[in-house]
């Protein structure tokens, strides 16, 4: 069964067409990275998954089941089982790390005791045990970076969209950070949709790259290794 | 539930956009509608009255359109320039000054008008050190049109200057850095910063011109005749409710002109400034200049505000002022001080919701539900009240238009344009990837606002509720028409007993009601300044 299938889908801003008909099947478990260069429509896509925007025109299904048509949300971003990591990780400024990563689970009604096992479990998954009462202006970019995995991955989603999320961080950083993401793909086993405009990033994060121009996936673009 | 967060979101502005259209929308147009229709049939007889003593009407509406392009020329050609000093370059004390300079803005403008008599009055400060002929004749000239234009030029003038400050933290530094490249300060402003606030300078000089068209306070204490005070002697002397609509016909299409003129204007100045809302700005360096512009912003702050104030309390400096003051007006302070929190409180709650509708442009309607604040605030205070009582003076509906609670009516019709231009500002500060993250954690539209957005929007929202405070403590526009028998607000006592209150006794009064006012932003600004930055 595929988690994520999006058939004929398109989106305009304006007279600007973001999306145009694009097709796409991503299975279970599977890493896929939609690869392409700025503004050729790679975050759309994932705010239109995520259910943030509606389609113009096309069905969009998570898990098989219909989630948003032409112009319609079926399911609201909440109900579709989705975590996304944001290209600014959107981390609460105001919130410790704890906090951060306990929100969704006082949002969902997890029990108290539940709740602490997991952001215990979550911390130590990423290597942030000593930093649970930080707040996220007190920590290193590579570490935001693991709070906002840890607060995604907190709530055992099934799908998991990241929006270039390495892109400002260093080359060393990016590449630890990388080897990081596919441990937990390994030890969760979530399906992940990585955008990204880096090379090397698509190449070592994907099993299957599809690339992205001006809003179409083309099979391939001339002059691609 | 399915699509709970949405809908919950959806309920909650949906509301707020109601209550403003029944606290504002609704009195408007239902004044229009009773002005026509008498005795359930159509008719025009009201309009046909005014028209028939349109040469009464002339002098009044002459004096109020000069009096306004003159404060609007005025205000703005001070306004610009303390804007500039203050908020692009490296003076001293930038905080200090623009804090000073606001004070004005605070206080009841009549206030400011009975400051100005305790300067330049008959018994003033500055005419009893003057020889006769010159201290005759600068009273006489207060009392007047000048006087009115240069009072009411150091009331608005600070909406002018903090336009100005705003949009030019707001202009595209890139922008100005690429003209630097080839020219120096003055020709960058004068050719790429100021053309691009040119619409936001444009949008202050018309609200100051609004502002003081609806403005009936100072003309009245200075003895010029405006077209706002006949409508209200039409409404309070005669009790004639359609002749005071059709009277204020007028004023609400220059009104809804300008606003709508306002309106594109302002839309096409976002568009073009909204680039660099977090860009770092770069400053003007003053360098030898840098003291003697000082020294003239500090003359302007001690002629403008300082002096007028300064001889309003040496004016109410006696024990027995105060306790006269006291006395007489004890139950009106408390009352005002009730009305402007709770005011304040609703205003704010209603205002965060509109804010938010409009940058997050819930419903389809956005647009218009920020039209119409800006219309209802740019509106004279007294055109509401006359709308509200139209609408509100039933058998149905006296037990809400017999208490104070028709007061925080008006308010919150008046000046929802405030804690919601101010929330969306910030909230536009804010990421939306913010409240996606919270949304795709499953939590409720409710939980997102309370442990998300309202924490990230503190101190805008702290801004807000002050701001609203300010603006119902000094109202007297909708006060003094709707407020119910018993219950008047401080400044509408202090307005009553101007007619024939002891100078010292209303100078007290005053010093009360600018201590009460300004009183919130002080205990903020203390309390603020030793939190650390949240966001």
């Amino acid at each position: 069964m595929s988690a994520i299938e999006l058939k004929d889908v398109s989106k305009s801003y304006g007279a600007r067409r973001a999306i145009d008909s694009v097709t796409l099947t991503v299975e279970r478990g599977e890493r896929v990275v939609l690869f392409g260069p700025s503004g050729c429509g790679k975050s759309t896509l994932l705010h239109l998954i995520a259910g943030f925007i509606p389609p113009e025109s096309g069905d969009i299904f998570i898990d098989s089941e219909l989630v948003s048509t032409a112009g319609k949300t079926l399911r609201e971003p909440e109900e579709r089982g989705i975590g996304m990591v944001f290209q600014d990780l959107a981390l609460w400024p105001h919130m410790t790390v704890a906090e951060n990563i306990e929100f969704g689970l006082r949002a969902q009604r997890y029990p108290d005791a539940e709740r602490k096992r997991r952001v215990k479990g979550m911390v130590e998954l990423v290597g942030l045990g000593d930093y649970l009462g930080a707040k996220p202006g007190q920590l290193s970019g590579g570490e935001q970076q693991r709070v906002a995995l840890a607060r995604t991955l907190a709530l055992s989603p099934r799908i998991v969209l990241m929006d270039e999320p390495l892109s400002s961080l260093d080359e060393a950083l990016n590449a630890q950070l990388r080897m990081e993401i596919l441990r937990l793909h390994r030890e969760i086993g979530f399906t992940l949709l990585y955008v990204t405009h880096t090379r090397t990033e698509a190449t070592t994060l994907g099993n299957r790259t599809i690339h992205l121009q001006r809003g179409r996936i083309v099979a391939r673009p001339p002059g691609a290794r | 539930m399915p699509a709970a967060y949405r809908n919950a979101k959806h309920v909650a502005v949906s509301i707020a956009a109601l209550l403003l259209s029944a606290a504002g929308l609704l009195p408007v147009v239902a004044m229009a509608a009773n002005s026509i229709y008498v005795d359930g049939s159509f008719s025009l007889a009201a309009y046909k009255a005014l028209w028939a003593h349109g040469g009464q009407q002339l002098t009044p509406m002459a004096h109020s359109l000069l009096l306004s392009f003159s404060v609007a020329f005025l205000a703005t050609g001070a306004g610009v320039p303390l804007g500039i000093a203050l908020g692009k370059t490296d003076l001293p004390f930038p905080r200090v000054f623009a804090a000073l300079l606001t004070v004005p803005l605070l206080v009841p403008s009549y206030v400011l008008a009975v400051a100005w008599t305790a300067v330049l009055g008959s018994s003033g400060w500055v005419s009893r050190s003057l020889a006769p002929e010159t201290a005759k004749y600068l009273s006489s000239a207060l009392f007047g049109l000048t006087g009115c234009a240069g009072v009411l030029c150091t009331a608005f003038t600070p909406i002018v200057m903090l336009l100005t400050i705003a949009y030019l933290g707001a202009v595209n530094p890139r922008l100005e850095d690429a003209g630097r490249l080839v020219g120096r300060w003055p020709a960058v402003l004068r050719y790429i910063t100021l053309p691009i606030i040119a619409p936001a300078i444009l949008f202050a000089t018309l609200l100051v011109f609004l502002l003081t068209l609806g403005e009936v306070g100072v003309p009245s204490y200075l003895q010029y005749t405006v077209y706002p005070a006949e409508i209200l002697t039409q409404f309070a002397a005669f009790y004639d409710f359609r002749a005071a609509t059709a009277a204020a016909t007028p004023l609400v299409f220059v009104t809804l002109l300008i606003v709508a003129g306002e309106y594109w204007l302002l839309r096409r100045q976002s568009t073009e400034t909204r680039v660099a809302l977090t860009a770092r700005q770069t400053r003007i360096e003053l360098r030898r200049w840098r003291w003697p512009l000082a020294g003239c912003v500090l003359v302007w702050g001690f002629v403008t505000v300082l002096l007028p104030l300064s001889a309003l309390v040496a004016q109410s400096f006696s024990y027995s002022s105060y306790a006269e003051a006291f006395a007489r007006a004890t139950d009106s302070l408390l009352r005002s001080t009730t009305l402007a929190i709770v005011g304040a409180t609703a205003l704010t709650a209603v205002g965060f919701l509109c804010g938010y509708l409009i940058h997050d442009r819930t419903l389809t309607l956005w647009r218009g539900v920020d039209a119409l604040a800006l219309f209802l605030f740019a509106l004279p205070g007294t055109v509401i009240g006359i709308g509200i009582i139209g609408l509100w003076n039933t058998p149905v509906t006296s037990v809400l238009y017999g208490s104070p609670v028709i007061i925080i009516v008006g308010y919150l019709a008046q000046y929802a344009v405030l804690p919601t231009r101010m929330t969306w500002a910030i909230l536009e500060r804010i990421p939306a990837t913010v409240e996606y993250a919270a949304q795709v954690c499953g939590a409720s539209w409710i939980m997102t606002v309370r442990h998300i957005v309202a924490p990230l929007a503190s101190r805008g929202l702290i801004a807000a509720w002050i701001c609203s405070y300010v603006f119902c403590m000094r109202d007297l526009g909708i006060s003094m028409v709707v407020y119910p028998p018993g219950s008047d607000t401080l400044p509408v006592r202090i307005f009553t007993l101007m007619a024939n209150g002891a100078p010292t006794l209303i100078a007290a009064l005053c010093v009360i009601l600018i201590v009460v006012t300004i009183l919130p932003l002080g205990l903020v600004t203390l309390w603020q300044g030793r939190e650390e930055p949240t966001a």
